[in-house]
């Protein structure tokens, strides 16, 4: 992975091939788990108003016409019957809640009123731009292109539309956020830590596993943790010189 | 863009002349994930701090593990809450005369 630099179409950065296909995987990932987490598929399921939905277990058998009895009445029926559909869903997992945190660490109800107001616009916006971030990082030919050949041989670089970038920070931030929560990283000495290990084994021209299991799988995800914070770290640099250069003029 | 962006301190003399406090903070809190130039741009673009106060903000977030971002009103501390948590920095609000806000 090259830095990013500041183009006339947008931001450029060259990416390995394997680095566009981890990343664009792991944002899908972490776009799925969040939608569940959030329970923003009970808002997205085209159902018409009132009528029974569900599939699952136990749940949703029609009643009368279709309509649900009122028991059964879930907070989604609710939702399409009322329109209001702030009702969040506390996040199980660590993660998750990273993402969607309580906006009071000590006023329980402040924070359960600021979920059910804000948490599907917080997580739709998440899971969009995670979604987004992953097309952008798809491979031109499609996914099983081992390597495309631009131009002077070259795979073609990441190009990231400045409308587009804090977009893309932002998917790059939720990703590291999740994997270093995965990863069990709680401070800033851990990550500090961890990334000086991954640089110094890049430098010594060691490669990075690819494998699922144990020992193996924490230093391949330690790597996609520094890979998206180099991406990151090299694209604000050049996002916050163009911001300061226009506040400057301005 | 963002919200009346008033320091604190500046916010404490505006309290002693007029009597008038801004009632809600909205606080960030220090993650070991988040790149300090990513603080800085979120605290540059979002808020419209000028490069050193977003500087000493985010410094603040990471030395003293919080920082108090912005003032006013609950209804805009609430729209700064959710923005940075879309920016997926952690931030609470509390209003500002409670305990443990500095």
């Amino acid at each position: 992975m090259t830095p990013f630099r500041a183009m006339r179409r947008g931001y450029e950065a060259r990416f390995e091939p394997v680095e566009r296909i981890v990343l664009a995987r792991v944002a899908r990932d972490v776009a799925d788990m969040l939608r569940e987490e959030a329970g923003l598929d009970l808002f997205d399921d085209g159902g018409e108003p009132g009528l029974s939905t569900h599939s699952a277990p136990g749940k949703g058998q029609a009643w009368a016409n279709g309509l649900l009895a009122p028991d059964e009445l879930t907070d989604a029926d609710l939702a399409r019957l009322t329109g209001v559909t702030g009702v969040g869903r506390i996040p199980t997992d660590p993660a998750a809640q990273r993402l969607l945190p309580d906006a009071s660490k000590d006023d329980t109800e402040m924070a359960a009123e600021f979920r059910r107001l804000t948490q599907n616009d917080v997580a739709q916006a998440k899971v969009s731009r995670l979604e987004a971030f992953a097309a952008l990082l798809d491979l031109p030919a499609g996914d099983d292109a081992p390597s495309p050949v631009g131009r002077h041989g070259a795979p073609p670089p990441v190009r990231v539309p400045r409308e587009d970038a804090e977009a893309f920070a932002g998917a790059l931030t939720d990703v590291r956020l999740v994997i270093a929560e995965r990863l069990g990283l709680k401070s800033d000495d851990q990550v500090m830590q961890l990334t000086d290990e991954i640089m110094w084994d890049r430098q010594a021209g060691r490669e990075i596993p690819v494998a699922t299991d144990g020992r193996a799988a924490r230093r391949f995800w330690s790597g996609v943790f520094v890979a998206a914070g180099y991406a990151q770290e090299t694209l604000m640099d050049v996002m916050l010189a163009e911001l300061r250069g226009r506040r400057h003029l301005g | 863009m963002g919200s009346a962006g008033t320091a604190v301190e500046e916010d404490t003399e505006a309290d002693l002349a007029s009597g008038v406090a801004d009632p809600w903070v909205t606080i960030v809190w220090n993650d070991p994930v988040n790149l300090m130039s990513y603080v800085t741009y979120v605290f540059e673009s979002y808020f419209g701090y000028p490069r050193a106060k977003a500087e000493r903000l985010m410094t603040q977030v990471h030395k003293n593990g919080r920082a108090v971002v912005s003032t006013g009103g609950r209804e805009r501390m609430e729209v700064d809450v959710q923005a940075m948590h879309g920016f997926g920095l952690w931030a609470t609000l509390q209003e500002s005369g409670a305990r443990g806000v500095a």
